[in-house]
Formats: structure tokens, C-alpha cells, sequence
């Protein structure tokens, strides 16, 4: 983490907080309202329709997570070991 | 529903010790839960909810034992996290900062594999017949890594400076990814993060204790994510024996980790190998006629 870019730093915490909306979607909407490109999303007929992926929000939340603080790092102005 | 007889008490004592030992030895806990029901011709099985809500006890125990043996380096190591992120940055000299950070990226690629791969290969390998093959395959992972470790262990200075230093973030992360075997029965946590370890460049001693600080997290985030099954209809009959399992699991799993902490000092996995090698072989060979 040297070397550091403010390009990489926003794109990383573009994703980081889109991670953190993915993961809000997942844990407010069942299986059968999620969009057709989310992992996990089923037709309304399918016996997990209902289903929330609990699991799958809280992949996307600790993933969005460590790239904000990815992206914090990245704006800092000391000399970094890492 | 009759449910107060799914898991005796003895039954509990005996699956919470072993739990205690096998979660921290690198000798897969969940293969051996798998494996001793089958042996001593218990009617437990791994996929019974009832089941998962005992073992959510048991790992929430040993999680609890790890933080509390380890509660001084974690406190020193949260205070260097907080410090860098004060800071936007790790200083070079701040290896407590660097170790959680470490820690914080080998558990990302566990956790989300956990997350993601748990219920279906618990689902695929059920069997006792498959984690006896798997102990086995763990023996050979184990004496692989020994075998091809990188470079000679280092052994001088202080614990955590000396992770810090030798290990990198992709390490990191690639010993936590090595993890996910683990989510096959009969595959260890703690040898797969061991070997990483040693593949890193790590001494046994190091990959013993960065092993047991990576394997805190995410033993204690997957119990407290299931730990609703415990108190909610799975866990009807089988709470007073978790009880019981945990604190048996608790107590053997304290002694573990100062065993192991001391038996790295001037020991291998060598051992471990060779028990789950003739154990996974041996069982491999007699389930089928059980």
C-alpha cells in the first residue's frame, strides 16, 4: 500500500459503498425481488421465493467495508509499512 | 415432538471434549464430529439441525477460551488498527497494527467462502465414509507443508514483530483462503492455516499463533450468526447438553492451545500427519461395514 492513487482510492470506495447498498438489497429484499443479476435471485414461483440472503449481505457488507478502509488508507499522507 | 433424547449428556461430555481438542489441533473437528457418531454407532448425524445447534455451543466456547487466552494481543492489536486508521496509514514500526490488518485480510476470503460454500458441502459431504477419505488427505496436506516449506523458521525476537514482518498481505490472505477446506469434514481449519503458514515462511511456532488469532474471528462470527438456532425450535432438547459440551469444550480447548503454543516451540505437524493419515485410513477402511 505504498504506492498510492487517488484514482484507485475513489474507485475502491465507489465500490466499497456499492458493496454496502448490494448488501442492504440483500438483506431487504426475498430471492424473488432481487435483480435477475444478483447471485441468489430465483423466479417467484421457486420454493425459496421468500427466501432473504442473509448470508450473501453480509459477504457484500464486510467486503464494502474493507474497501472503504482500502480507500481510506489510500488518501492518507504518511509513509505506510504495508 | 419428542426431543429430550437426540443427544445424552454423556454423549455431550464426550463430543464437547473432543470438540475442544480437534477444533484447535490440526486434526479437523468437524470430521471427528462426523466420524465418532458413526464409530460408537450413535443415531447423530452432522445435518440434524438439533446437531448444528450443539455444535454452534461448542464453537461459541472454544471462540470465547481463544479471546480470553489471547485478550492482552488482541487488546494491543485493535489499539494499532485504531492507530493506523487514525493515521491513513500502517508506520513501519507498528507491527500490532499490521498483524490485526493481516488478520483482517485473512479472514475476509474464509469468511466469505464460509458464508457462501458452508451449507452446501456440509450437504455434498455428509458422510463419515467421505470425511475418513478427507482425514487421510489432511494427513498428506499436513506433511506436504512440512515437506515444502519455504525457508528455514526463525525463531529470535518477539512474537508478533516477527509475523508482522514475514508475513505479507497476500499471504495473508492466500492462508486465509486455505481455510475453506475446511468447510470439508475431515479437513482442518487449523492445519490448513498451519501449512499456509508454513508455506509463507512462518516457523511452527508463528503459524501456531497467528493460526489461533485468525481462527478466533471466524469460529466466533459463525457461532454468533447461528447462535438463533440455539435458542429457537432446533435447539428444543439439546440446550442443556450444549451446555454441558461447551463447557467441556471450553476447558479442553484452553489446555489445547497452551499445549500446542509450547509444543511448536520445537515440534511439527509431522505428528498430527501421521495420526490423521492411519486415523482417516483406518476409518476409511472399517465405516463401510459398520
Amino acid at each position: 500500500m505504498n504506492t498510492r492513487s487517488p484514482l484507485v482510492a475513489g474507485l475502491v470506495a465507489v465500490a466499497g459503498v456499492a458493496l454496502i447498498i448490494i448488501a442492504i438489497v440483500y438483506w431487504a429484499e426475498p430471492a424473488s425481488s432481487l435483480p435477475s443479476f444478483f447471485p441468489g435471485h430465483v423466479g417467484k414461483q421457486a420454493a425459496e421465493a421468500g427466501h432473504h440472503h442473509v448470508k450473501h449481505g453480509i459477504a457484500a457488507f464486510f467486503v464494502g467495508l474493507a474497501a472503504l478502509v482500502f480507500a481510506w488508507f489510500q488518501t492518507g499522507k504518511k509513509k505506510s509499512a504495508a | 415432538m419428542i426431543v429430550a433424547s437426540l443427544i445424552s449428556y454423556a454423549q455431550a461430555i464426550v463430543l464437547g471434549l473432543l470438540q475442544g481438542v480437534s477444533e484447535l489441533f490440526p486434526i479437523s473437528s468437524l470430521g471427528h464430529s462426523v466420524i465418532l457418531p458413526r464409530l460408537l454407532g450413535w443415531n447423530i448425524h452432522q445435518n440434524d439441525p438439533y446437531f448444528l445447534s450443539f455444535l454452534v455451543a461448542t464453537h461459541l466456547a472454544t471462540a470465547i477460551v481463544l479471546l480470553l487466552f489471547f485478550w492482552r494481543d488482541w487488546v494491543r492489536i485493535v489499539k494499532g488498527m485504531g492507530r493506523s486508521l487514525r493515521d491513513r496509514g500502517i508506520a513501519p514500526d507498528d507491527h500490532d497494527a499490521k498483524l490485526g490488518w493481516l488478520l483482517v485480510v485473512g479472514t475476509i476470503p474464509a469468511g466469505i467462502l464460509g458464508l457462501l460454500l458452508e451449507h452446501s458441502l456440509r450437504r455434498v459431504f455428509a458422510s463419515a465414509e467421505s470425511a475418513a477419505i478427507f482425514l487421510m488427505l489432511n494427513g498428506f496436506l499436513l506433511y506436504g507443508a512440512e515437506r515444502l516449506r519455504r525457508r528455514a523458521p526463525q525463531t529470535e525476537g518477539d512474537d508478533d514483530a516477527r509475523l508482522a514482518k514475514q508475513l505479507g498481505f497476500p499471504a495473508a490472505f492466500g492462508i486465509g483462503a486455505a481455510q475453506a477446506l475446511a468447510l470439508i469434514p475431515g479437513f482442518s481449519r487449523a492445519g490448513a492455516t498451519m501449512g499456509g503458514g508454513l508455506l509463507a515462511g512462518l516457523s511452527n511456532r508463528d503459524a501456531a499463533r497467528f493460526t489461533f488469532l485468525l481462527a478466533t474471528p471466524i469460529i466466533g462470527a459463525a457461532a454468533i450468526l447461528k447462535l438463533p438456532e440455539l435458542f429457537g425450535p432446533n435447539g428444543d432438547g439439546v440446550r442443556g447438553q450444549a451446555l454441558v459440551g461447551s463447557l467441556c469444550s471450553g476447558v479442553t480447548a484452553y489446555f489445547a492451545v497452551r499445549f500446542l503454543l509450547r509444543f511448536f516451540e520445537t515440534n511439527r505437524l509431522t505428528p498430527f500427519a501421521l495420526y490423521c493419515g492411519i486415523a482417516g485410513a483406518i476409518c476409511a477402511a472399517v465405516i463401510p461395514f459398520l
